[in-house]
């Protein structure tokens, strides 16, 4: 449980040798042509000739597919289902049943914004599955991030799991002492004050002891940090970065542009 | 020319009426093992926290008289350029990690990268003190799913690659089971051997009489005993107080009045020593039996 704190898959691919932040345009790249271009068919588009091959390329379409399968798709599905049936102003109705009515205008919106959704989260997705949390946070700081900030966020995503690890410890520890943590609903709420007061203290206890421990490391040091992993920012790096800001400015003056 | 030098050392903890160290006069020589012992309370950490400068940069309070380390006082000095000066390794090993790296080899370059030291000498020196400390296969795992002598190794080796001219361990295994405190005592030894200047507080008294070049016994903050671990650790003063006795001590003490230990025969403070005294006494008996 300890070893993955991270989506991050370890893969030789073109996706996963791009530099950090061009994954992260990259993000931005896909969600606001999805979402900005007034042309039915884009979100649909680049799902299928975009973030499709990309996981692919990336190596990583198996991990890709499954999260997609268990995550976005309910999410996207439900989504769909309730503004097929709900959004307003159709005029070509399909079906009507009851008070439910489900026209051709609603059922067409309803599947590009559950395209939209498909881009957005997918795009987030394969940008975690290539990038390694530590490998961005050296990249962005390297390009004048506060060091201290990277920490924050590093620090945060490493301290989930140990979390959790001691809040069984205490959980298991109160449930000797006869806490009742399994009765109603009202009692359960009950047991959270014993539960979080310890957690909580003990957390903030052990900061003191965390910052002696980095400050021991000369964190606080003002001369310029250096970084242990040589992240590559490429010409073609450089190259993609650009595009994509274009095709962000594009998609964004379509939608001015066309309407 | 000691490397560390107290003058006079006197300190207070914020809103606290009584010192937390007194009067404290000590001189460390450069590549000396010195061992400071004394109950809890008796100002073991807070001499490791004013060695190190988090007394007076990290905790506030009121420091008097003077703190130099190879001869530049900390209270004009900076924590981060101290601690380039002065390593800390202290007792929860797990709070040590920083949290901010995903394996071993990365943990112990923190600080490098935070010293801004070169990328080919980062890898370098990291190499150097994994394979130094003897935890060069744990590299690639992550520092959180390492037992706790592993990770206080860990935290011992990503103190000693920033390269400090003193290292102060407080407690370093006072959280670690037997085999983990053998693991970490092996890992200082070396360093020992190598000719770094090392304070650790300690309570495993056996393994101080080991190591230890002298050995400086605390007292409600004050500087109670001094001297080679022979001479502080079989001292009436320390049982008289009930600390810092190991139980070889305590059982040749108990045996004189028996006639099992020789009077004229130094106190043991190792279990050969105790061993050596015991076989000694016994063959003596043995003889007047037979006489």
């Amino acid at each position: 449980m300890h070893e993955r704190l991270s989506f991050y898959v370890k893969r030789e691919s073109l996706l996963h040798q791009l530099n950090p932040l061009t994954k992260l345009t990259l993000i931005f790249g896909l969600l606001l042509p999805a979402f900005l271009i007034p042309f039915y068919w884009a979100p649909h588009l680049l799902l299928v000739l975009v973030v499709f091959p990309l996981a692919i390329l990336g190596k990583v379409q198996r991990e890709y597919f499954t999260a997609t399968a268990r995550l976005i798709l309910p999410v996207a599905g439900f989504l769909f289902v309730m503004q097929a049936l709900f959004l307003p102003g159709g005029r070509t109705i399909l079906a009507k049943v009851w008070f439910l009515t489900l026209t051709q205008e609603s059922l067409m919106l309803a599947f590009a914004n559950a395209m939209r959704i498909m881009v957005m989260v997918s795009s987030f997705t394969l940008f975690m599955l290539s990038t390694h949390p530590s490998e961005l946070m050296s990249d962005l700081t390297q390009r004048g991030l506060p060091g201290q900030f990277a920490y924050v966020i590093i620090a945060t995503l490493q301290i989930i799991p140990q979390m959790q690890a001691k809040a069984n410890t205490i959980i298991a520890a109160q449930r000797s002492r006869g806490l009742d943590t399994e009765s109603s609903f009202i009692g359960r709420i009950r047991a959270l004050v014993p539960l979080v007061g310890p957690l909580v203290f003990g957390s903030l206890v052990e900061v003191e002891e965390r910052a002696i421990a980095i400050e021991a490391r000369g964190f606080t040091s003002r001369r310029p940090k250096t970084s242990l992993h040589e992240i590559n920012d490429r010409p073609l790096d450089k190259g993609i970065r650009w595009f994509l800001l274009i095709v962000m400015l594009a998609s964004l003056l379509s939608r001015i542009w066309f309407s | 020319m000691p490397i560390v030098k107290l003058r006079q050392v006197t300190y207070h903890y914020p809103l606290t009426p009584t010192p937390a160290l007194q009067d404290i006069d000590l001189d460390i020589e450069e590549g000396e093992f010195v061992a400071i012992i004394g109950p809890n309370g008796a100002g073991k950490s807070t001499l490791c926290y004013t060695l190190a400068g988090f007394i007076p940069h990290f905790y506030k309070g009121e420091l008097h008289g003077t703190v130099e380390v190879d001869g530049d006082n900390a209270q004009h000095s900076n924590l981060s350029d101290w601690v380039m000066k002065v390593g800390l390794v202290f007792q929860n090993p797990f709070n040590q990690i920083s949290g901010a790296k995903y394996t071993v080899f990365e943990e112990v370059a923190f600080g490098l990268e935070n010293l801004g030291v070169p990328r080919a000498e980062i890898i370098r020196r990291v190499e150097e003190v994994l394979e130094r400390i003897g935890i060069a296969d744990l590299a690639d795992r992550s520092p959180y799913s390492l037992s706790g002598g592993q990770q206080q190794r860990v935290a011992l080796a990503s103190i000693l690659v920033m390269q400090p001219k003193v290292l102060v361990l407080d407690e370093p295994t006072s959280q670690m089971d037997p085999i983990g405190t053998r693991e970490v005592f092996g890992a200082i030894r070396k360093m020992a051997e190598q000719g770094i200047t090392v304070v650790m507080a300690e309570h495993k008294v056996e393994w101080i009489a080991q190591f230890a070049d002298r050995v400086i016994a605390l007292w409600e903050g004050k500087i109670l005993l001094e001297g080679t671990p022979h001479q502080v650790l079989t001292d009436e003063r320390l049982c008289e107080k009930g600390f810092g006795v190991s139980r070889y001590t305590t059982t040749a003490r108990l045996a004189i009045p028996r006639s099992l230990w020789k009077k004229e025969r130094p106190l043991p403070v190792t279990l050969e020593e105790a061993v050596a005294g015991f076989s000694d006494s016994l063959q003596t008996h043995r003889q007047e039996g037979r006489a």
